[in-house]
């Protein structure tokens, strides 16, 4: 399959080219440090919630953990309705959580700048890849799966118990989808084609 | 300071301590003395923690060395090979020891199948270890060889131990299960960061609506994610050992993963834990707890930050 131009063209971009090859500190090792420990901040305090929905630990209380939900919206695709949502809504008291949760958001943010650069450093690598396409679609389903634990199990109110059987499957949703995530992009180092346009892995 | 001197250093510490642990732990079984106990699982914690860079440090010691005259590859190879069959004793000795000290700080009576387990697997890592300080020792030593080495019990020991070179090769052979590898080290460092440092961050007073006793339910997860990147990390060791050798993030990763597990011994052990244990929600946690959460906040996170610098700085040690 004829790889498109452009990503020879984009390749050739002068930050593209620092990217790949910077002996700088600021180079493409440290976005991959970036971009991991984004990893752990978004998909570690999903881990905890998770387990919690599976009935781990039942001491911790429920309805604080709906702040790590909250902000999250910021780096979906509704970032401005949710900014005025949430950001300046001062109804909404603001629990405890919103730290952890700041987080999360955090982490996403990171992770979202980061595999930016990280795509722009090796393009052809990632655009010609199919796995690269599942990731991305993987991120998707993960944080529509958020979603929908934030709107069906936090957001109505409701006792834990009916918290707690709404929330179960969707946790195990989570679970899969985030441990997709992470396989499909670990995979990306094993399943390329070119490394750069042209040049094949 | 370099491998061989690391080494000699490290080496004698899974041999002796194992068998000081199981000293202890089958003095606790006689004398029925909890405080004995807990002191053999804490051996055996520390051993099983050290036995680690003992293990890594071997391979640089074996380059120093094997060009050297009077020194047999083939003796080192079987040195090796003992070592890879001991090491996994020794750490599931060192899990099943973690068990332990968690049930008995639930104050939960000790489960009579870990403390069989215990039992069996510390004095196994006993006799492993003492053969792999003795093919060790032999390597310098012609003093200690001995026809003894073709005895039944010798052979049977070696018939279990594997060739490094065969190791090596099997783990590297097929790029998918070391793919497999690499993203259950992933899945670890998540439920480590996820369980650990969430803990640590709500003690640093983040979140302080959630009640420590509960978050802390989480950290056998957290426990059993380390559980799988120390396997996971030993055998990708064994897949590419110069590699890791000669890697200067790699070596400052192994001493932070180190102090990052004090630190965690520290916090339960010290009295720490005790003291914030019962704060409920919105509770400041003491100082002291502070203290030690931050520091192995910091040191998880320098953990994935070296880990990430391995590829990079490789042969950043001279060879």
């Amino acid at each position: 399959m004829a790889v498109p131009l452009f990503l020879n063209a984009l390749e050739q971009t002068g930050f593209s080219t620092w990217l790949r090859e910077s002996e700088s500190v600021f180079g493409f090792y440290f976005i991959l440090v970036v971009h991991t420990i984004g990893l752990a901040l978004v998909v570690g305090p999903n881990a905890a919630i998770d387990l919690r929905l599976l009935g781990l630990a039942p001491e911790i209380p429920l309805p604080p953990l709906k702040n790590w939900f909250n902000l999250m919206w910021l780096v979906g695709p509704n970032a401005a309705i949710d900014l005025r949502l949430l950001g300046l809504a001062p109804d909404i008291p603001l629990p405890p959580l919103k730290n952890w949760f700041n987080l999360m958001w955090l982490g996403l943010a990171i992770n979202a700048v980061s595999g930016v650069f990280l795509v722009l450093a090796y393009p052809s690598k990632a655009f010609t890849n199919p796995d690269f396409y599942l990731k991305l679609t993987l991120i998707g389903f993960a944080i529509w799966n958020l979603q929908r634990i934030k709107r069906q199990v936090f957001d109505l109110t409701q006792g834990e118990d009916a918290m707690l059987a709404k929330g179960r499957m969707l946790a195990v949703w989570s679970l899969l989808l985030w441990a997709g995530v992470i396989t499909a992009g670990r995979l990306l180092a094993y399943t390329c084609s070119y490394l750069v346009y042209g040049v094949p892995c | 300071m370099d491998f061989p001197h690391l080494h000699l250093l490290l080496n004698h510490s899974p041999i002796i301590g194992t068998m000081v642990g199981a000293g202890l732990f089958l003095t606790s079984l006689v004398v029925r003395t909890e405080d004995v106990r807990l002191s053999s699982l804490i051996v055996f914690i520390a051993v099983a923690l050290l036995a680690i860079p003992t293990f890594i440090t071997g391979v640089g010691a074996q380059e120093k060395i094997v060009a050297d005259p009077g020194i047999s590859n083939d003796l080192i190879q079987r040195h090796e090979g003992a070592a890879e069959l001991a090491i996994w004793f020794m750490e599931v000795t060192g899990a099943l020891a973690v068990v332990a000290l968690w049930q008995c700080a639930r104050r939960v009576p000790p489960a009579p199948w870990n403390t069989l387990a215990i039992l069996v697997f510390s004095l196994l890592t006993v006799v492993l270890m003492a053969r792999t300080g003795n093919t060790g020792g032999e390597i310098r030593h012609s003093e200690i060889r001995s026809a003894e080495e073709n005895t039944a019990p010798y052979a049977a020991l070696a018939y279990f131990e594997p060739s490094p070179a065969k190791f090596t090769r099997l783990m590297i052979v097929n790029k998918w299960w070391w793919a497999f590898m690499m993203d259950m080290h992933f899945f670890g460092l998540v439920l480590l960061i996820g369980t650990i440092g969430m803990l640590n961050l709500r003690v640093l007073g983040f979140a302080k609506q959630v009640p420590i006793a509960a978050l802390n339910k989480l950290v056998p997860w957290g426990l059993a994610g380390f559980g799988m990147n120390v396997t996971t990390g030993l055998l990708a060791f064994i897949g590419m050992p110069t590699f890791y050798t000669h890697d200067l993030a790699f070596v400052l990763k192994i001493a932070a993963i180190l102090l990052a597990a004090a630190a965690m011994v520290v916090f339960y052990l010290s009295g720490a834990f005790r003291d914030c244990e019962a704060l409920g929600a919105g509770k400041d946690a003491p100082l002291r707890a502070k203290l030690i959460a931050g520091t192995s906040l910091v040191l998880w996170f320098a953990v994935i930050v070296l880990g990430r610098y391995i590829q990079p700085l490789q042969d950043s040690i001279a060879r």
